[in-house]
């Protein structure tokens, strides 16, 4: 039988399932699978303090998109605009209450869910208390990553523009740069973080025994 | 002694766990690491089916219905492409070709793939088959670019004289996408390993 203590210090590679055992870093190193050269780890002390700045500002810049206008079309004087708003009447006028319920979850609940439970979980770590929520709230993130369709929902909507692009005139509005600034801030963050680490400075912090 | 097929990872917190068939916790964050292979297996192949059940409406029913000045005319996700492509916007085509035609194929023949790979212990490389696991999942919710498209452009063309709205085809379309990731999600990658026993 094997402690915890010396399981800690074997890492599996997400991607090819190979088993390593850790080497300890110097300062910004990284480690890569030694298979299919996939980052597996790395080492960074002010990881909590630049993920918790990052983290706000997404959140808000977030708000910003889901408030205000992304896009207005003008064709030939008459005006339309996409706000969040009219999305949701157009999909409720039209009835269609399955893709309506989808994009309410997959656009707007779940992205707000996963960056606010990441901010309470910064956090908490950063001032080192509640150990108990932080491990509860990274079991739900951890279920939640996969859902978040943001970046999916601005390729549409270039796609969209270009699509339009023949017959109308396009006017990007404020929540379209909001929406920008967040895709590229959301994948600075997923840069920067990895559960794994996420897990580590728990343990750090928290130590084995805290529930 | 270390042997490879004694260390699993928690699919929750990525955490290398002992195993010796009688902790069925993840010994940090208590997710179940052990379940009997088979309900896996069977979850993955019941959400695969409804998949590609309905696959077949997203594929007959218009996605998109455009009316104007009072005549309904429909367009299904290939009618789309097909007009895009004559039209001359061959980047567009090619997105909303590989978005929606390819990425939900090449999906289902992966997983079935993997599916009797592990069932029949089919002879291939372990790493390749976590490596397409995994490319499976990463490429599982970009179908949803041709649904969302047309959300938005009913939003926008929405005038008393032309208006555009989506049809029955994204409904069923969005489901399928819904339940393939569901299906990868439910797919144990223990079960990559169990040929090796």
């Amino acid at each position: 039988m094997i402690t915890n203590r010396e399981l800690d210090q074997f890492i599996i590679c997400k991607k090819c399932d190979t088993l390593h055992r850790k080497i300890p870093l110097h300062k910004g190193g990284k480690a890569l699978c030694s298979k299919c050269e996939t980052l597996i780890y790395r080492r960074d002390d002010k990881m909590i303090e630049n993920t918790l700045a990052l983290v706000i500002t997404t959140l808000i810049s977030l708000i910003v998109a889901f408030k205000f206008t992304i896009i207005t079309i003008n064709i030939n004087g008459l005006e339309q605009s996409l706000t969040l708003t009219s999305l949701f009447t157009v999909l409720v006028e039209h009835q269609l209450y399955i893709v309506g319920i989808m994009f309410l979850f997959l656009i707007v609940i779940f992205p707000l869910m996963i960056l606010s439970s990441m901010f309470f979980i910064l956090f908490f770590m950063k001032i080192e208390k509640y150990g108990y929520s932080v491990k509860r709230l990274l079991i739900l993130l951890s279920h939640l990553k996969h859902w978040s369709m943001i970046d999916i929902f601005f390729i549409s909507l270039l796609v969209a523009m270009v699509k339009l692009f023949d017959y109308a005139r396009i006017e990007l509005g404020v929540s379209f740069i909001a929406l920008i600034l967040t895709l590229i801030l959301e994948l600075i963050i997923t840069k920067n973080i990895s559960f794994h680490e996420l897990w580590q400075k728990h343990d750090t912090i928290y130590g084995d025994d805290d529930d | 002694m270390i042997k490879r097929d004694n260390f699993i990872r928690c699919h929750v917190c990525e955490t290398v766990n002992y195993d010796n068939e009688n902790n069925l916790l993840c010994r940090r964050c208590n997710s179940t690491l052990h379940q009997p292979a088979y309900i896996s297996f069977h979850r993955t192949l019941a959400f695969l089916i409804t998949a590609i059940i309905l696959y077949i409406p997203a594929n007959l029913y218009p996605i998109l219905i455009s009316k104007q000045l009072g005549v309904n005319t429909e367009s299904t996700i290939i009618g789309g492409v097909i007009h895009l492509w004559e039209a001359g916007s061959y980047p567009i085509a090619i997105i909303i070709l590989v978005a929606s035609v390819f990425v939900p194929l090449l999906k289902f023949i992966f997983l079935i793939y993997l599916l009797i790979a592990t069932k029949y212990n089919v002879n291939s490389s372990r790493v390749d088959k976590h490596k397409l696991f995994y490319i499976t999942e990463a490429i599982g919710p970009w179908s949803m670019i041709d649904v969302f498209v047309v959300i938005i452009l009913s939003v926008l063309i929405h005038f008393s004289g032309v208006q555009v709205f989506p049809g029955a085809g994204a409904t069923s379309f969005a489901l399928m996408v819904f339940f393939t990731m569901l299906s990868a999600l439910s797919f144990d990658t223990k079960l990559i390993k169990k040929e090796f026993k």
